[in-house]
C-alpha cells in the first residue's frame, strides 16, 4: 500500500485524537498569537465608548447552553466594559432554557466584582415567551411585556425600571446571541424604533451579519471565539477568548494539513487509477 | 467547594465525556445521555409553556387584572387541538388564520422595511461612498448581487447571456459558502474548546479541591 493509499485510509478516530491533542496540548503549555483588530470589532468598541457615562444599556442573552464558550466571554466582557462606565444594565433573553439563569448568574458575578447593586445598577428581566411580541411590546411599554423581572419583582418597585419605561429611555442594545434572533433585534427594534444596536454572536452567525454591520443596521459586530477575543484584548481584559484563540489557531493549523494531504491523496490515487487504466 | 457543586461538576463531565464517546463509536452511553438529553428537553418545554403563556400571560390577567377579553385568544388556541379529532380539525382554522395574518402583518413590514430597503441601499449607494477602492468593491458586489440573482431566476432556461450570468453568480454562491463553511469550522472548533476548557479547569480543578 502507498503512502498516500494510507492516508486516505486513516481511520477517523486517529483524526479525532490528533484533533483533541491539538486543543489539550496548548492549553497545558499555553501558546499565544497575535490577535489583530478587525474593523467591526473596532466599531463596537467605539460605539460603547461614545454613549454617554452612566447611560442605561439593555444587554441581551440569546443564547443556548450549547454555545456558551463563544458567547460567555461576550458578555463577560460586555459587563465589565459596560459597568467600568458606570452604565445601568437592563439584561433580556429570548431563549427559554439557559438564557435566563446565565444572565442571572454571570450579571451578578460581574456586579459583586463593580460593587453594583441590584435593581439600582442593573436588573435581569430574565425571559418571555415569543419573542418578536416582546421585542415589539417593549417599543411601547417594557412593563406590559414584563410585569416582573427575573425573580419575581414587580418592576415598579425597582429604582431602576421606575426610569426606564421603553425603548426610548435606553441609550444602546447590546445582543449577545447564537440565533436568528437578530434578525428580529434589527429588522423591528432597529428599523422601526431606530434604536442603536451592537451584537457579539457565533461564528456560525457571523457571515450572514456583516450585510447588517455594511448597511450600517449594526453599529459593530463580534464574530465567535475570534470576535470576543478582540474585545477582550479592546477592553483590556483579557480571558478566555484569547486563550482558546491561541488553541482555535493551532487546531485550524491541523485542519488545514488534513485537507491539504486528503486532496493530495486522493489527486494522487486517481492518477495512480488512470496510469492503471492506460 | 460544597457537595452539591462538585455533584454538578461531575455530572456535567460525565455527560459530556458520553456525548464525545460517539466519536469513538454509537454505544449505550451515548444513547443514554441523548436519549436523557432529548426526554429532558421535552419536558422542560412543556412546563416551560405552561408557566409562560398559559399561566402568566393567560392565567394572570384574567384573575388578577380581570382582562376577561383574553377568553377568546385562549379559545382560539383550544381549537389548534381539534386537529387531533379528523371529524372537528377544520375548526384548527380560525386559530391558524389569526397566527398566519399577525404574523405576516408583522413579518412583512419587517422584512420589507428592516431588510429589503436596507438591503437594495447598502448594495449600491453605501458601497459608493469613500476612496476609488470602493468604487471597485461597489462594482464587486453589484455584480455579485445581480448574478447570484439571475441564478435563482428559473422562469427562463439558463443559456446564453442568462446561462453565463448565472455561472457566473455560481461562483459568488460557492465563495459565500466556503467563507461560511469556514465560520462554521471555526465555530465547531471553539465549541470544542469551550468543553475541553471545562473537563480540564472545572473537572480536573474539582479533584484538587475534593481530594
Amino acid at each position: 500500500m502507498s503512502f498516500w493509499q494510507r492516508i486516505t485510509l486513516i481511520p477517523r478516530q486517529w483524526v479525532y485524537s490528533l484533533v483533541w491533542l491539538a486543543v489539550i496540548i496548548p492549553l497545558i503549555f499555553p501558546v499565544s498569537f497575535k490577535i489583530s483588530t478587525t474593523p467591526e470589532a473596532q466599531k463596537l468598541y467605539d460605539t460603547v465608548e461614545a454613549i454617554p457615562d452612566s447611560s442605561v444599556v439593555m444587554l441581551t442573552f440569546d443564547l443556548w447552553p450549547n454555545a456558551l464558550a463563544e458567547t460567555e466571554p461576550m458578555t463577560r466582557t460586555a459587563l465589565h466594559h459596560l459597568f467600568r462606565k458606570n452604565c445601568k444594565i437592563v439584561t433580556v433573553t429570548t431563549i427559554p432554557l439557559g438564557g435566563p439563569s446565565l444572565a442571572e448568574r454571570v450579571t451578578r458575578e460581574m456586579a459583586t466584582q463593580y460593587g453594583k447593586v441590584y435593581g439600582t445598577d442593573f436588573v435581569n428581566l430574565g425571559y418571555r415567551a415569543n419573542y418578536v411580541s416582546v421585542l415589539k411590546g417593549m417599543g411601547s411599554s417594557i412593563e406590559m411585556i414584563y410585569p416582573t423581572d427575573n425573580s419575581g419583582t414587580i418592576l415598579s418597585e425597582l429604582p431602576l425600571m421606575q426610569k426606564v419605561k421603553s425603548y426610548d429611555d435606553i441609550a444602546m442594545i447590546f445582543v449577545v446571541a447564537d440565533n436568528g434572533i437578530i434578525d428580529t433585534w434589527v429588522s423591528i427594534v432597529n428599523a422601526q424604533y431606530g434604536k442603536t444596536i451592537v451584537a457579539g454572536v457565533t461564528s456560525v452567525m457571523a457571515p450572514k451579519l456583516y450585510s447588517y454591520y455594511g448597511t450600517g443596521q449594526l453599529s459593530g459586530l463580534l464574530g465567535g471565539m475570534k470576535g470576543a477575543a478582540e474585545y477582550e484584548q479592546l477592553v483590556g481584559k483579557p480571558s478566555l477568548a484569547v486563550i482558546g484563540m491561541g488553541i482555535q489557531s493551532l487546531v485550524h493549523f491541523l485542519l488545514i494539513a488534513m485537507i491539504i494531504f486528503g486532496n493530495l491523496g486522493y489527486f494522487m490515487m486517481r492518477r495512480a487509477k488512470k496510469g492503471e487504466g492506460a | 467547594m460544597s457537595f452539591m457543586e462538585a455533584f454538578q461538576i461531575w455530572l456535567m463531565a460525565f455527560f459530556t465525556l458520553a456525548i464525545f464517546s460517539f466519536l469513538y463509536r454509537d454505544n449505550p452511553v451515548y444513547r443514554f445521555a441523548e436519549h436523557l438529553f432529548a426526554g429532558l428537553s421535552a419536558g422542560y418545554y412543556v412546563a416551560l409553556y405552561m408557566d409562560t403563556i398559559l399561566y402568566q400571560q393567560l392565567w394572570i390577567p384574567m384573575s388578577t387584572s380581570g382582562e376577561w377579553w383574553l377568553i377568546f385568544p385562549g379559545f382560539l388556541g383550544i381549537l389548534m387541538f381539534t386537529r387531533l379529532m379528523p371529524k372537528f380539525s377544520w375548526l384548527a382554522r380560525f386559530g391558524l388564520a389569526f397566527v398566519m395574518g399577525t404574523t405576516a402583518g408583522i413579518a412583512i413590514m419587517a422584512e420589507l422595511h428592516g431588510k429589503v430597503l436596507y438591503a437594495i441601499r447598502g448594495t449600491i449607494a453605501d458601497q459608493v461612498s469613500g476612496g476609488q477602492v470602493n468604487y471597485v468593491l461597489a462594482a464587486i458586489v453589484v455584480i455579485g448581487v445581480t448574478t447570484t440573482l439571475l441564478y435563482f431566476y428559473f422562469s427562463k432556461e439558463h443559456r446564453g447571456v442568462l446561462g453565463g450570468a448565472a455561472r457566473v453568480g455560481i461562483w459568488f454562491i460557492m465563495i459565500s459558502f466556503g467563507a461560511s463553511f469556514g465560520y462554521t469550522v471555526m465555530g465547531r472548533v471553539s465549541l470544542l474548546i469551550g468543553r475541553v476548557y471545562f473537563l480540564y479547569s472545572d473537572w480536573i480543578g474539582s479533584l484538587s479541591k475534593i481530594f
